[in-house]
C-alpha cells in the first residue's frame, strides 16, 4: 500500500478517536504540573516532572499515530534516553545538596535569596 | 619682473614666524639659565619654586638693553625688513598700476589674482583671491609705508624690553593680517584679515601682560571687537543671501542695480549689520570704549594698529561696499550720523584729559567719526583722503608722543611736562607739523582732507551734519593745541631729577618722524579740489572703485565760504588754548584736577568730561551686570538644579527600580516554577483569545 | 462495545488515578510506586498507538531503571515522609491550584474542541505500518541508522558524560 493509504487506513481502523489521547496526555501533563508546584520534597518535584515528560511522549506517539509519521517515536526514543541521563544527574545533584544541607525541603534551599 | 599678488602678504608672515621662533627659542633658553642661577643661589628651595614665582623682575625696565646686540640686531632686521620687503613689493606692483590708471581716461580696471583654491559648496567657488584696484591700492601704498617707519621707530623704542622678538613677530603678524585685509577679493578673505588684526591688537595690547589694566584692556578690545564681528559676519551672510556671491564681484552687480534702481528691504539691514561690524573695529560709538584702554600698549602699536591701519579698516569697508551702502539710503544716514556723533562725542572728551596718549586715542576716535560722516553723505573718496591723510599726520603724533614719553622716562601725564622744546627740538618740530595738519590749517593735509569732507556734508544738503563737523574741527584744534602747550611750551613743571634726564630721541625714531612729518606737510597736495586749481587727483583715481556719488554741485564762492568758515573755527580753537594754558600759572606745579583752566571755564561739566561721560561705567551697569546676573541665575537655578537633577533623579529612579525589583529573586524554586506557569498561562490565553 | 475502547477507557482511568495518588501520597516511596503504575498504563497506551516498541522501552528503560534509581537514592537518604510541617504559603497553593487548572483546562477544551485532523498529511516513506500487519523494528532501526544518526551518536556521548557527571557529583570529596 502506498504510505498515505496505509496512513489513512491506519486512522480509519481506529476505534477511538485521537484527540481522546491527547486529552489524556494533556491531563497526565497538568498533574505533573501541579505536583511539581506542590510539593515541597525535591525528589517528588523531579518525580512530577518525569510525569509531565511522559505525558509529552503520550502526545507525540498520539500526533505521530495521526499523521503516520514515525518521526514522532523517534523522538519519544531519545526523549527517554536522556531523560535517563537527566535523572541520573539530578539524583546526583539531590545527593551532594542532602550531603550540604541535610534537607531536600526545596523552602529551604533559597541561598539566591536577595 | 613680475610676482604674485599674495608674496605681499606672506612676506610679513614668514617674517612672524622667523621672529617668533627665534624669540621663543632664545627666551626658553635665557629662562632656564635664569632659573638655574636662581636655584644656585636658593639651593634649599623646593621643587616647584623656580625664578618667576619668586618676584623675578620680567617687565619692561629703562636700565639698558635686556636682550644681546646681534638679538636685537636679528629682530629688527627681519621686523623691519620684511615688512619693508613687502613695501618694496607692494610698491613695485601699484606704482605702474596708478601710473597707467591715471594716465587712461577711465581707469584700469582690478587686477585679480586667485591664490589657492578654499572651497565649493556646490556651483559656488570661493578662492583666496588678491585684488588690487584703486582702492587696495592706496590702502595698500600707506599701509606698507607707515608700516615699516613705525616697525623702524621700535627698534629704539622697545629697546630696552626682554620681549623685544615676541613684539616684532606680532608686529609682523599684524601686518600680514592687514595686508590680507587690504588686498582681499571677497568677503571672507577680508574677514580673515580681520578677525587677525583682532587678534594681533589683543596680543600686542596685552603686550606687557604682568600688567592688569593691559591684560584687561587686550581683552576689552577683543570683546568689543566681537561685537562688531557679530554683525559683521551677519553682514557677510546677509551680502551671500542677497547677491549670491561674496566675492566683490557683488560690488559690480549692486552698481547695476543701483541703476535698475530700487532695493529691498533687506539691504538696509544687510548695510547696518556690515556698519556694525565697522563700528566694532573703527571704534564708533558705543564700540569705540576699547580704543582709549588700548594705550596700556606699548606707543608703536598706538600708532600702527590705533591710528593708522586697523581702525582704518571699518571706513575701508564701507568704501569697498559703497555701491551697496548707496542702495539703502536710510542706512548711509545712519552712518553719517553715528560718524558725527562720535567725532564730536569723542573731541568733548579729549578736550579734558591728562594722558598724552588718552588725548590722542580720543582725538582717533573723533577723526574716525569724521571718515564715516564722508562716507555717510556719499563722499567715499573724500573719506578714504581722509583715512590716507590720517594716517600720516596721526601716527606721526603717536610716535612724537612716544619720543617725549621716552624723553619722560615713561611719564604719561601732561601735567608733569612743560618747556621741552628747547630739549627735544626734533620731537618738538615733528610734532607741531603734525599738530598743525590735524587742525585744519591750509595748506597742510589735514586741511584738505577735512575741507573736502565738511563741503561733501553741506554741500550733500545736510547743513546739521556741517554744523556738527565744523565745531568739531574747532574742538580738534583746541585739544590738541592744549596739549602741544602744555608739552612744549611753558616751563617745567616735573621734578628736577626728571628733567635731567630729558633726551632726544635716537635716529631710528627721529628719522621716521620726519619722514611722517614731510607726509603731513604735502601730501595734502595729492587732493586739491578743483576750486582752488587743482585736479582732485586722488578721489578722481579712486572713482572707479567706489559708488557712483552724485555730488550737489555747489558754487565756487559757497566753496571759498566753507573754506574760510573752516579756517576760521580752526584758528579760533587755537587761540582759545593757547590764551587758556598759555596764561602764566594756567598749569602750575602739577597740579590738581580744579585748577586745570578747562575745569575752571566749564564748571560741572569739566569732571564728567574728563571722566569720560562715565560711559564705561553706564555700560558695566546697563549691559554688563545683567548679562553677569542672568548668566548667575541661569547657572544655580537652571544648570544645577534642573539639568543636574534630571540626571541625579534618572539615576536614582533606576537605583529605586533595582531596589524594588529585587524582591522577586526569593531563591525558592517553587516560586520560580509558579512565575513560569502563570507566564505560560498568560501566553495561552493570549494566543487562545487571538 | 469494541474492544479497543475498553483498553483505552481502562488504561486511561488508571494512569490518571495512579498520576493523581502520586500527588496525594505522603512518602516519597509511595509516590514511586504510583508513578510506576501510571508508566506501565502508559505503556498500553502506547501499544494501541501502534508503537509497541516504545511501549517496551518505556517499561524497561522508565519503570524498570529510572525509577528504581529513585528508590535507590529516597533509600540512601533516608527519607522516610514528606515534611512533617504544615504548608505554610497559601497564596502559593492557591495560585498554583489557579493556575494549574486554568492551564490544564484551556489545553484541554482546545485540543478537544480542535478535532481530528482531515487527512492525514504525511507522505514520507517513514510511514508507520498498520498495527500487526508490518514489523515497525526495522524501520526504526533504519530511521535511526540515517536520519538520525547524529542525534543518536551524541545521545551515546550524552549518556557518557551523565555517567560521569554523577559520578563526580556524588562524591564525599574531590581527590
Amino acid at each position: 500500500m502506498s504510505p498515505a493509504t496505509s496512513a489513512a487506513a491506519a486512522v480509519s481502523v481506529m476505534a477511538v478517536a485521537p484527540q481522546a489521547y491527547l486529552v489524556v496526555g494533556t491531563i497526565l501533563f497538568a498533574i505533573g504540573l501541579a505536583g511539581a508546584l506542590l510539593k515541597r520534597n525535591a525528589l517528588s518535584i523531579f518525580l512530577s516532572i518525569e510525569l509531565m515528560m511522559n505525558a509529552v511522549n503520550l502526545l507525540f506517539l498520539a500526533y505521530a499515530r495521526m499523521r503516520g509519521d514515525a518521526a514522532g517515536q523517534m523522538v519519544v526514543f531519545f526523549v527517554i534516553a536522556i531523560a535517563a541521563a537527566e535523572a541520573a544527574i539530578g539524583l546526583a545533584i539531590f545527593v551532594a545538596l542532602f550531603r550540604a544541607r541535610q534537607t531536600v525541603d526545596v523552602d529551604k534551599i533559597n541561598f539566591l535569596k536577595w | 619682473m613680475t610676482y604674485p599678488l599674495w608674496l605681499i602678504p606672506a612676506i610679513p608672515l614668514a617674517g612672524f614666524l622667523v621672529n617668533g621662533l627665534v624669540a621663543l627659542a632664545a627666551g626658553w633658553q635665557r629662562a632656564s639659565a635664569r632659573t638655574a642661577a636662581w636655584r644656585e643661589a636658593h639651593p634649599d628651595a623646593g621643587h616647584g619654586d623656580n625664578a618667576l614665582r619668586h618676584g623675578d623682575d620680567h617687565g619692561h625696565d629703562d636700565h639698558g638693553p635686556a636682550l644681546p646686540y646681534w638679538q636685537r640686531l636679528f629682530h629688527g632686521v627681519v621686523g623691519v625688513g620684511s615688512t619693508g620687503l613687502s613695501g618694496v613689493l607692494a610698491f613695485g606692483v601699484l606704482v605702474p598700476y596708478v601710473r597707467e590708471s591715471l594716465a587712461s581716461k577711465d581707469g584700469l580696471p582690478a587686477v585679480v589674482e586667485t591664490a589657492y583654491h578654499w572651497m565649493s559648496a556646490g556651483p559656488y567657488v570661493l578662492d583666496i583671491a588678491f585684488r588690487l584696484d584703486p582702492l587696495s591700492a592706496l590702502m595698500l601704498s600707506f599701509v606698507t609705508f607707515v608700516g615699516t617707519l613705525i616697525h623702524l621707530y621700535s627698534i629704539g623704542y622697545m629697546q630696552n624690553e626682554e620681549g623685544f622678538g615676541r613684539f616684532f613677530s606680532h608686529m609682523n603678524l599684524f601686518m600680514f593680517s592687514m595686508l590680507t585685509l587690504v588686498m582681499a577679493n571677497s568677503l571672507p578673505v577680508l574677514f580673515i584679515g580681520w578677525e587677525g588684526v583682532g587678534l594681533c591688537s589683543y596680543l600686542l595690547i596685552g603686550y606687557y601682560y604682568d600688567k592688569d589694566f593691559a591684560v584687561a584692556a587686550g581683552k576689552k578690545a577683543f570683546i568689543a571687537n566681537r561685537v562688531g564681528d557679530f554683525g559683521m559676519v551677519l553682514g557677510i551672510f546677509g551680502i551671500f543671501s542677497l547677491f549670491g556671491t561674496v566675492d566683490f564681484s557683488f560690488v559690480d552687480m549692486a552698481r547695476q542695480q543701483a541703476v535698475n534702481g530700487g532695493a529691498p528691504l533687506s539691504v538696509y539691514a544687510v548695510c547696518l549689520l556690515l556698519f556694525l561690524g565697522a563700528c566694532g573695529k573703527s571704534a564708533q560709538v558705543p564700540l569705540y570704549v576699547w580704543l582709549p584702554d588700548a594705550m596700556a600698549g606699548p606707543t608703536p602699536v598706538s600708532a600702527l594698529i590705533h591710528a593708522a591701519t586697523m581702525v582704518t579698516a571699518g571706513v575701508y569697508l564701507v568704501a569697498r561696499c559703497s555701491a551697496v551702502f548707496v542702495l539703502a539710503p536710510g542706512a548711509l544716514t545712519v552712518v553719517a550720523w553715528v560718524g558725527a556723533g562720535t567725532a564730536i562725542f569723542a573731541a568733548s572728551i579729549g578736550l579734558a584729559q591728562n594722558d598724552i596718549k588718552k588725548v590722542l586715542a580720543y582725538s582717533t576716535v573723533s577723526q574716525l567719526g569724521y571718515m564715516f560722516l564722508a562716507c555717510g553723505v556719499g563722499a567715499f573718496g573724500a573719506g578714504m583722503f581722509h583715512v590716507f591723510t590720517h594716517a600720516f599726520f596721526k601716527a606721526c603724533l603717536f610716535l612724537g608722543s612716544g619720543s617725549v614719553i621716552m624723553a619722560m622716562h615713561h611719564e604719561q601725564d601732561m601735567r608733569a611736562m612743560g618747556g621741552l622744546k628747547p630739549k627735544i627740538p626734533q620731537t618738538y618740530w615733528t610734532m607741531m607739523i603734525a599738530t598743525v595738519a590735524i587742525a585744519g590749517i591750509p595748506p597742510l593735509a589735514g586741511f584738505f582732507s577735512k575741507d573736502q569732507i565738511l563741503g561733501a556734508a553741506f554741500g550733500a544738503g545736510h547743513p546739521a551734519l556741517f554744523a556738527v563737523g565744523l565745531v568739531t574741527a574747532g574742538m580738534t584744534a583746541f585739544y590738541m593745541f592744549r596739549l602741544a602747550r602744555m608739552t612744549f611750551f611753558g616751563t617745567f613743571r616735573g621734578s628736577e631729577e626728571a628733567e635731567s634726564h630729558v633726551h632726544e630721541s635716537p635716529a631710528t625714531m627721529t628719522v621716521p618722524l620726519w619722514v611722517l612729518a614731510i607726509g603731513s606737510l604735502g601730501l595734502g597736495f595729492l587732493g586739491i579740489p578743483e576750486v582752488l586749481g587743482g585736479h582732485n587727483t586722488l578721489i578722481e583715481f579712486l572713482a572707479p572703485s567706489l559708488a557712483v556719488s552724485h555730488p550737489h554741485e555747489v558754487s565756487n564762492a559757497t566753496e571759498y565760504l566753507l573754506m574760510g568758515m573752516s579756517v576760521l573755527v580752526a584758528v579760533a580753537g587755537i587761540a582759545l588754548a593757547l590764551r587758556w594754558y598759555g596764561a602764566p600759572g594756567a598749569t602750575s606745579e602739577v597740579p590738581s584736577v580744579q585748577a586745570d583752566a578747562f575745569y575752571r571755564k566749564t564748571g560741572f561739566l569739566g569732571p564728567v568730561v574728563a571722566n569720560k561721560w562715565n560711559v564705561d561705567e553706564g555700560i558695566e551697569a546697563l549691559v554688563l551686570s545683567p548679562f553677569r546676573k542672568i548668566g548667575n541665575v541661569l547657572w544655580r537655578g537652571f544648570d544645577a538644579l534642573l539639568i543636574d537633577g534630571v540626571i541625579n533623579a534618572s539615576a536614582f529612579m533606576v537605583e529605586l527600580t533595582g531596589d524594588l525589583t529585587r524582591f522577586f529573586t526569593t531563591g525558592n524554586v517553587r516560586n520560580y516554577v509558579l512565575t513560569m506557569t502563570l507566564g505560560v498561562l498568560a501566553f495561552t490565553l493570549y494566543v487562545w483569545i487571538r | 462495545m469494541n474492544g479497543e475502547l475498553l483498553v483505552f477507557a481502562a488504561a486511561s482511568a488508571v494512569a490518571i488515578v495512579s498520576a493523581l495518588a502520586m500527588l496525594f501520597q505522603k512518602t516519597p516511596v509511595r509516590s514511586v510506586l504510583s508513578l510506576v503504575v501510571t508508566f506501565f498504563a502508559l505503556a498500553v497506551l502506547s501499544v494501541l498507538l501502534a508503537a509497541p516498541f516504545i511501549a517496551a522501552l518505556q517499561v524497561i528503560v522508565y519503570a524498570g531503571a529510572i525509577l528504581v534509581l529513585f528508590l535507590f537514592v529516597i533509600m540512601l537518604l533516608n527519607l522516610t515522609q514528606e515534611a512533617a510541617e504544615k504548608e505554610t504559603r497559601v497564596v502559593h497553593r492557591f495560585l498554583s491550584v489557579m493556575g494549574v487548572l486554568a492551564l490544564g483546562g484551556i489545553l484541554v477544551g482546545v485540543t478537544w474542541k480542535a478535532g481530528n485532523p482531515p487527512v492525514p498529511i504525511t507522505t514520507s516513506p517513514n510511514a508507520i505500518p498498520v498495527l500487526g500487519v508490518d514489523g515497525e523494528i526495522p524501520l526504526l532501526g533504519r530511521l535511526l541508522f540515517t536520519d538520525y544518526l547524529l542525534p543518536f551518536e551524541a545521545l551515546s556521548v550524552l549518556l557518557l558524560l551523565a555517567v560521569v557527571g554523577a559520578l563526580l557529583l556524588s562524591k564525599r570529596r574531590f581527590e
